[in-house]
């Protein structure tokens, strides 16, 4: 560490450390590009988790959070701001990572703050004529009355870019398809994206040309709500980013909360939030191999998903009085103890899903028909999963052991034995197979937890209001589509100053794009099952 | 057995004799009650098949099905019928108008005129061309206009792909589906259907000494290349509703896409018939040479019973298929005809050849 | 040849799996149903006992409910789906004036059901019941008044106790 401070210092001498639990580094934002070239090229930081605009009153920022996936995760915190308020600009370091391109566009969106030399600088999530930024401190809440006009596509694909050149910056703007190129709509309204996704596809026959992913259909502005509430309130919001993984993202929020506080959650709670993760895990790979099947066209496989699925949601409505968004996990503990029944159901189900998971493989993996389907197509090498951040087990099929379960591990998973399921050729057939395999893999880690589970207290005693230090938080746990994270700027208000989740499922889209550029339209809306996003998690 | 001719005769001596009428207009009279009976049966066929699709494929599924439009939901297409007849026509602006309302017509037109040369009882038939094999492939590929049609009048993009979708797997098919077909008829030395059915009366061509091995797998074959010119699972690429929606239907509405559901079961009837007609005999009865009492006891049954107890059979296995596998991809799906089916298929003529001149 | 044989095996072993997934399929048919025949079993269906249907304010047999119209509830609820009207009431044997529950307002159509009213409420006033048949044609029929009309605070049993 030591040896990277002299050197950011050398590049940048106006850099500052701050050494807490990692290491954070400021620097002025002329040196940015500098440093953050060093740190990716010599120093293998390879691995963009998040890229979070902030707004801290004065100045403008951007805080990058690497991580360097061949030196056993080391991490670090690259912050940087721009005291210009009217035209911020920093450069981009969307070429260094593939995975800021789509993050960067979102800080534009909710900031403001151009990127320079970024390849299609546009709003990610707003309508092109939004007025102002809505997540800088400053912004007139009544500034963007509701218009139900409809904005035109060729408005909405004129890309604007800003760069360096030697005359300094130029602004110039290009339409992003050709007017002979033959589109078709695929969404938001549309049997087959999951959510309401718009993805605009320029296609040569029957072979995908060029993806662009339009957001922002769902968009309910979780982050900028989440900066009015209470820490308790907040955790509603946690259920409805990505509904299948709900209980992982309350997880996530609930335990940054607790390390902020520094409470001491009882093992009971722990032992239960992890089986609890672990069952909402295999009912959304459950959907997930549901939706796979059914987008090859294989209706009945959906349907036999959904139905073992029901008995997990059983098991939820019973303990915590939802089926999907089951409000279960609290700022120290859980709400109420488990319902009596809720071990020997758990019990009851593990060898039933065994026995299903067995007539699922004969089905459908077995099935020359889906194999001849999956083989072959879809390709994401290891390298290009950690460029784009695809993480989860889509990025395991790749290859790339990213499971923050086993990394960092969190609540009950340092008690118990697992393997992360892992595949190396990275094809559509092994990001279906790793689902399955977890599922495996998740039923063994059910058995030892539903054993270990220990008598106690379920909930630690908390003040009636939160607030917590002042300071930065982080959090990432392992949700059923990869890195859910989660950062906490506190004032050391009863609100948080401001609120990031790091959403696994932007990433995965954003590797749409280069493995089904080349493929079938068919093998388009199976990739994009394979890789299994769930739009409200994108949407925020 | 029971002969419809008797039926058939009476009516005809009933008009002819007793009420004295000149040979045109009984001719008139009785081509108007043979279209209305086949329309009828048409109409009422298909919606029994559209509720047994539902409720075999909602059995696959661990589901119940329509149940509650009458006693376990029997009326539920009736009711269904009648709502897509009340539904209105939507028409779109920007596409070709007449070729857009001519389409749906190909489609049913080619599904009757098939329909109405299929032999359903002994003496229930009513066209027996002496080249009814060749007639039933002609018409039947005739609802691909329709669709190619529709696909480009709509004026829409995920139409055209699906029409032209369409159009390469049905020529594609449409090869195997003769080739197999054309095993039996060298098998029985005849394309007529009244004298295949009658050359199976002892032995149904399946079970045909050494010929029936060729035409199992003719059958087979026919079954599955059936199947994919009739657009339907696994092979339903130009309506894959998970990238095209609709397919080439996605723009029509009210009766005009009733057209295209209605033909689409009706299809689906049809090949089963067909290759119920010449694989399975028929309406013949299940005979086995040597058991008398047992061939007696069996002639009992009525020939429409026999008849359509095989076809329904056969619907059952293309539902069972339908709702276990898969959609293939075109390219897969263009490999499959032109790699393993069309070279099994000409081999098996050969095999057929062979059987016909040693046995 | 050995190419002819491979093409030939790879066939029969695709049709032998095509088969056994029919099997699956097929022992599925004869599977009990999974439907639920709702409006039918609406006699017999029975909600877990934790499912948050609606919130009530539960009121016992003469009339008389737990909440003491402090408004944490309201304070906690995140989308202002609770709103809690108090009236000043004086007390005619002690002359003095104490706040009181006038009309406690629920709007079904904005709950989000996340528990947190009833979690935060100091007196076990609101509970959740078990209804689930939600829909009316109106969406001001969503709007709830919880206390009964003529309800009245309950005399805490502690605090006869302590007497």
């Amino acid at each position: 560490m030591d040896n990277i401070k002299e050197k950011i210092l050398s590049l940048a001498s106006d850099a500052t450390f701050d050494e807490g639990s990692l290491l954070t580094v400021t620097v002025p934002s002329a040196q940015l590009r500098a440093v953050a070239e060093y740190l990716r090229k010599e120093e293998q930081f390879d691995y963009l988790q998040d890229l979070i605009g902030m707004d801290w009153g004065e100045s403008l920022g951007v805080i990058y959070r690497l991580f360097s996936t061949a030196k056993n995760q080391q991490a670090i915190l690259l912050k940087t701001s721009t005291s210009d308020r009217e035209n911020p600009e920093l450069f981009t370091v969307s070429d260094l990572w593939e995975s800021a391109n789509l993050y960067e566009r979102e800080v534009y969106d909710f900031f403001g703050i151009k990127f320079i030399n970024h390849p299609g600088m546009r709003r990610l999530f707003l309508r092109g004529n939004w007025e102002g930024f809505p997540l800088r401190k400053d912004y007139d809440m009544s500034s963007n009355p509701l218009t139900m006009e409809n904005q035109s596509i060729e408005e909405m694909e004129t890309v604007t870019t800003l760069n360096m050149s030697n005359e300094g910056l130029v602004n110039s703007s290009f339409q992003l398809f050709g007017e002979k190129e033959y589109i078709v709509n695929m969404g938001p309204q549309h049997p087959a994206t999951h959510g309401v996704l718009h993805l605009r596809v320029s296609l040569e026959g029957e072979t995908v040309n060029k993806i662009d992913p339009h957001f922002g259909y769902i968009h309910r502005g979780i982050e900028k709500m989440c900066e009015a509430y209470t820490y308790p309130q907040m955790l509603h919001l946690a259920d409805r980013l990505d509904y299948l993984s709900g209980t992982m993202n309350r997880h996530a929020i609930c335990l940054c909360v607790e390390k902020a506080l520094q409470l001491e959650v009882p093992e009971r709670a722990q032992y239960v939030r992890t089986i609890l993760d672990e069952l909402t895990r295999i009912a959304s790979h459950l959907l997930g191999w549901g939706c796979m099947c059914m987008d090859m066209g294989s209706i009945t496989a959906f349907v036999y998903g959904m139905r073992d699925r029901e008995k997990i949601m059983d098991i939820f409505e019973e303990s915590g009085g939802g089926r999907l968004m089951c409000n279960y996990s609290v700022i120290g503990g859980l709400s109420k103890d488990i319902h009596p029944n809720f071990l020997k159901r758990v019990r009851e189900f593990i060898p039933y899903m065994r026995k299903m998971l067995k007539e699922y493989h004969i089905l459908f993996t077995e099935n020359p028909i889906a194999r001849g389907r999956m083989r072959d197509i879809g390709f994401l090498t290891k390298e290009q999963a950690i460029a784009y951040g695809v993480t989860g087990p889509s990025g395991r099929a790749s290859g790339w052991m990213n499971d923050v379960r086993k990394l960092e591990p969190y609540a009950a998973y340092d008690k118990i034995k697992f393997e992360p399921m892992m595949r190396t050729e990275g094809g559509t057939f092994e990001r279906y197979i790793v689902r399955l395999d977890e599922v495996e893999e998740s039923l063994r880690m059910l058995e030892q937890l539903v054993d270990g589970i220990p008598e106690g207290d379920f909930c630690a005693k908390t003040k009636a209001i939160i607030k917590l230090p002042e300071g930065e938080y982080f959090q990432r746990v392992e949700n059923a589509r990869g890195d859910f994270g989660v950062y906490i700027s506190s004032k050391g208000d009863k609100n948080p100053y401001r609120v990031k989740f790091r959403s696994p499922c932007m990433t995965l889209v954003s590797a749409l794009s280069p493995i089904t550029c080349g493929e079938k339209i068919a093998d388009l809306v199976m990739i994009g099952a394979s890789l299994d996003y769930v739009i409200p998690c994108i949407d925020r | 057995m029971f002969d419809f001719k008797v039926v058939t005769s009476w009516i005809d001596d009933l008009l002819r004799v007793q009420a004295g009428i000149p040979e045109f207009w009984t001719l008139a009279i009785e081509f108007v009650l043979v279209g209305v009976a086949i329309l009828a049966a048409y109409a009422v066929l298909a919606l029994v098949l559209i509720y047994v699709e539902r409720k075999v494929c909602a059995f696959f599924q661990c589901r119940i099905g329509p149940n509650r439009v009458g006693k376990w939901g029997w009326l539920q297409t009736v009711a269904d019928m009648i709502k897509i007849l009340l539904k209105e026509i939507i028409h779109i602006n920007k596409s070709d108008k007449f070729l857009f309302l001519v389409a749906p017509f190909f489609v049913i037109m080619g599904s009757i005129l098939a329909f109405a040369a299929i032999p359903f009882g002994k003496g229930l038939h009513a066209i027996d061309f002496n080249i009814g094999i060749f007639y039933l492939l002609a018409v039947s590929s005739l609802g691909i206009i329709g669709i190619l049609l529709a696909g480009w009048s709509s004026n829409n993009k995920y139409t055209l792909i699906g029409a032209m979708r369409s159009g390469a797997q049905l020529v594609s098919y449409e090869l195997s589906a003769a080739l197999a077909l054309l095993t039996v008829v060298a098998l029985s030395g005849s394309m007529q259907l009244s004298v295949i059915v009658e050359k199976q009366a002892t032995v149904w061509n399946v079970f045909h000494g050494f010929a029936a091995i060729p035409a199992c797998i003719a059958f087979v074959i026919y079954l599955i290349a059936g199947h994919a010119e009739t657009n339907r699972g696994p092979f339903d690429l130009p309506e894959a509703e998970s990238e095209l929606t609709a397919g080439y239907h996605t723009e029509y509405s009210g009766i005009t896409f009733g057209f295209y559901y209605l033909a689409e079961y009706m299809n689906m009837f049809i090949v089963a018939a067909i290759a119920t007609t010449v694989f399975l005999g028929g309406w013949m009865p299940l005979h086995i040479p040597g058991w008398e009492a047992f061939n007696h006891v069996m002639d009992y049954i009525p020939s429409v019973v026999w008849f359509f107890g095989k076809a329904a059979m056969c619907v059952f296995f293309a539902l069972w298929v339908r709702w276990t596998f898969p959609r293939l991809r075109i390219d897969q799906l263009l490999k499959f005809e032109w790699k393993i089916l069309m070279p099994i298929s000409l081999v098996n003529l050969l095999l057929m050849a062979f059987c016909i001149i040693l046995f | 040849m050995k190419n002819l044989v491979n093409y030939i095996k790879a066939i029969l072993l695709g049709i032998w799996n095509l088969l056994l997934g029919m099997k699956i399929t097929m022992i599925n048919f004869f599977r009990p149903k999974i439907t639920e025949q709702y409006p039918e079993n609406r006699g017999t269906q029975v909600m877990f006992e934790r499912f948050r249907g609606e919130l009530t304010m539960p009121h016992n047999a003469n009339n008389e409910h737990k909440c003491t119209a402090c408004g944490i509830c309201q304070m906690n609820c995140p989308n202002g789906t609770i709103t809690v009207i108090s009236k000043q009431e004086t007390d005619e044997a002690t002359g003095k004036t104490k706040k009181v529950l006038d009309k406690y307002e629920y709007d079904l159509g904005s709950c989000i059901f996340c528990d947190l009213c009833v979690r935060s409420c100091p007196q076990d006033a609101i509970e959740w019941s078990q209804a689930f048949e939600h829909s009316v044609f109106t969406r001001s029929k969503l709007v709830e008044q919880l206390n009964h009309e003529g309800s009245k605070l309950a005399v805490k049993e502690k605090v006869t106790e302590t007497k």
